[in-house]
């Protein structure tokens, strides 16, 4: 056969399947991969069903000794511990309630019916409100909790939404000021995204729990949760800003100055024409930044808050069920994957709706 | 001539060091329809780019219906408002329908009411021959009937005056006609037109005046007759004859 064949071509292309399959020895190492696939998979089937253990009826971890299983007993005794980390035991159902909350708003929130900026506000703000009373207390007759006491599941989704809602705004602020005419604040801006985007997220953490402190007025520093949630959307709103960015500098110059010659102003230009344009262009990127954000909120562990990974953690920490750490990891990877793969899934359709009559 | 549309006096464009428009002085009176050839580079498109300070002129002066031209963006928007503009590539916005690219501009730069504006966008949607589509969005239509939609969408502004930027260039020829069908019927309604075009039959029909440009320079201007049938310019005479060539 001639070198210049095309890869196409279908004499090559059944050539290589008859070479693949009719030799024997290919045929073999085929059966084996299969076959231990198949053996890897029903053990696993072994560990986490057939041999596992599901409950301990007296709270305690002696219903998984000697199992060959997984020791599911430990998610039924201590998954309040994941969820909820130290919130009070009998108060839970609030912070239960609260998370609950922030989920429906998100979940609303995607719903193209909400897509106005007056209901989304609305939506975010009553929500914000229902979490901080269902949490904090202290009013309607809630005993008060205090905020170093929020932890596991409902702590990690409430920086992440927190985080993203004030990213998100940020970052457009940020993208639209680096594309300024005026040069002193576009270079300002932009020295203010790469130095935010060269430090390590830890580090901005670090600082707005810690250093925070020692440099603000006492009147200004607020809560370490809050100052948190800022150094968190900080974060993301320098890496966002770059992907919308990237977004309005695709369009074509043609598309702003249509506007302009049409008389609109620079909001309206900005708000009707380059934004629309810039978040469809931005999406994939932006689902991506969504994405790794939500992982990165395990960080905050190291300044001393349970998000659901540390609470994880604690859960087997106690010597009593120190030997089931793999089912606690596992449950919350369950976790985090329900929450990035519908996050993953929400992009591909809201890509699918987008392109609708784009061509 | 009765009333000035568009006064431009001893202006000067430059980009950086690049010379790009040199001493233009032009006068276009209400209702009348300028057409500007010249090769390309010749600095057409920069001239009426500068008209709506698309492009910003260094020294000179443009009066656009009165205003001056100047940094006060309240004169900008106010121009910008009265002079429609209609450009080579269309520049339609692809995520909004055909109607709405009519009652966008409409509803927010001149606060009109939202039932009105659709009135007036389907009025001149039929002018320019498409009310059926103003439901689609614009990369579902053909080059020739975004080019109306474009021409329709800069008409629901109520304009003074209308800049065409080569509006046919960019489309395939069997589309060209029905384009240029609706510029002379916008001609014939005695709408002021400042049209860059190489049409030169378009140009011999509808023109009151063909303005020559080349290197930056205004170098010929006069009624179309004359202009091509009797070019006193070297430089005219041999575009004219490259152009007709064709
Ligand atoms: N933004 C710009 N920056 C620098 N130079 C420019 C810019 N726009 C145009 N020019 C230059 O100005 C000159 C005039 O350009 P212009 O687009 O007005 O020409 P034109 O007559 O419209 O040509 P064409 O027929 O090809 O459209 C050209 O030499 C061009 O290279
Ligand atoms: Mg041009």
């Amino acid at each position: 056969m001639s070198v210049t064949t095309l890869p196409h071509d279908p004499t090559r292309k059944q050539a290589h399947r008859k070479r693949r399959l009719s030799r024997p020895i290919d045929m073999a190492f085929s059966a084996l991969g299969i076959g231990l696939a198949a053996l890897v998979l029903w053990r696993i089937f072994n560990w986490a069903v057939l041999n596992a253990v599901w409950i301990s009826p007296d709270g305690t971890s002696k219903v998984c000794r000697g199992i060959s299983g997984a020791c599911w007993a430990v998610i039924d005794v201590r998954w309040r511990l994941i969820l909820f980390g130290l919130f009070p035991f009998e108060e839970q159902w609030r912070s239960s309630l609260a998370c609950l909350v922030i989920v429906i708003v998100a979940i609303l929130s995607c719903l193209p019916r909400f897509w106005r900026a007056p209901r989304l506000a609305g939506l975010w703000i009553a929500g914000f409100v229902a979490f901080y009373v269902l949490m904090a207390g202290g009013i309607f007759g809630l005993t008060s909790v205090a905020p170093e006491k929020w932890g596991g599941l409902t702590l990690t989704v409430f920086i992440y939404a927190a985080g993203m809602l004030i990213g998100m705004p940020t970052a457009i602020g940020l993208a639209l000021l680096r594309r300024s005419t005026m040069p002193v604040i576009a270079k300002i801006t932009g020295l203010f995204i790469d130095g935010i985007r060269s430090l390590p997220l830890i580090t901005i953490l670090f600082t707005a729990a810690l250093i925070m402190p020692f440099v603000l007025p006492p009147w200004l520093l607020g809560d370490k949760i809050w100052r948190v949630v800022i150094g968190f959307s900080l974060f993301f709103a320098a890496y966002e800003a770059e992907n919308i960015r990237s977004g309005i500098q695709a369009l074509p110059a043609g598309q702003e100055e249509a506007a302009k010659a049409l008389g609109l102003t620079y909001w309206q230009r900005t708000t009707r024409i380059v934004l629309p344009q810039a978040f469809r262009n931005a999406l994939p990127p932006t689902i991506n930044q969504f994405v790794i954000s939500f992982k990165e909120t395990s960080l905050i562990v190291i300044i001393g808050f349970f998000d659901v990974m540390a609470s994880g953690k604690a859960a087997f920490g106690t010597g009593d069920w120190s030997f089931a750490w793999v089912e606690v990891y596992v449950f919350v990877a369950l976790i985090y994957f329900v929450f990035v793969f519908s996050l993953s899934r929400y992009g591909a359709y809201l890509e699918r709706r987008l392109r609708v009559g784009q061509h | 001539m009765g009333e000035t549309a568009i006064q431009i006096t001893a202006m000067n464009k430059f980009f950086g060091k690049f010379h790009a428009l040199k001493n233009i002085n032009l006068t276009v009176g209400k209702g009348e329809r300028i057409v500007i050839c010249g090769p390309s580079g010749s600095g057409k498109s920069t001239l009426i780019r500068c008209i709506n300070r698309l492009e910003e002129h260094q020294d000179g002066s443009i009066n656009v219906l009165g205003t001056e031209l100047d940094d006060n963006v309240s004169h900008i928007d106010l121009i910008r408002r009265e002079v429609g503009m209609v450009f080579q590539h269309f520049n339609l916005f692809p995520h909004l329908t055909v109607l709405e690219n009519c009652t966008l501009a409409p509803i927010l730069a001149r606060k009109t009411a939202r039932a009105e504006a659709e009135g007036t966008a389907m009025k001149y949607l039929e002018r320019v021959h498409i009310p059926e589509q103003a439901m689609k969005f614009p990369g579902e239509l053909s080059g020739g009937q975004q080019q109306r939609v474009a021409i329709a969408r800069a008409l629901c502004m109520k304009p003074e005056i209308l800049l065409f930027d080569e509006p046919t260039s960019a489309l395939d020829p069997e589309m060209i006609s029905e384009v240029l069908d609706v510029m002379v019927s916008l001609a014939a309604d005695g709408m002021t037109m400042v049209c860059v075009t190489h049409e030169m039959g378009f140009a011999r029909q509808v023109a009151d005046r063909v303005i020559f440009m080349d290197k930056g320079e205004v170098v010929e201007e006069g009624a179309p007759d004359d202009f091509f049938s009797a070019p006193k310019n070297d430089r005219t005479q041999k575009f004219l004859n490259q152009i007709l060539s064709h």
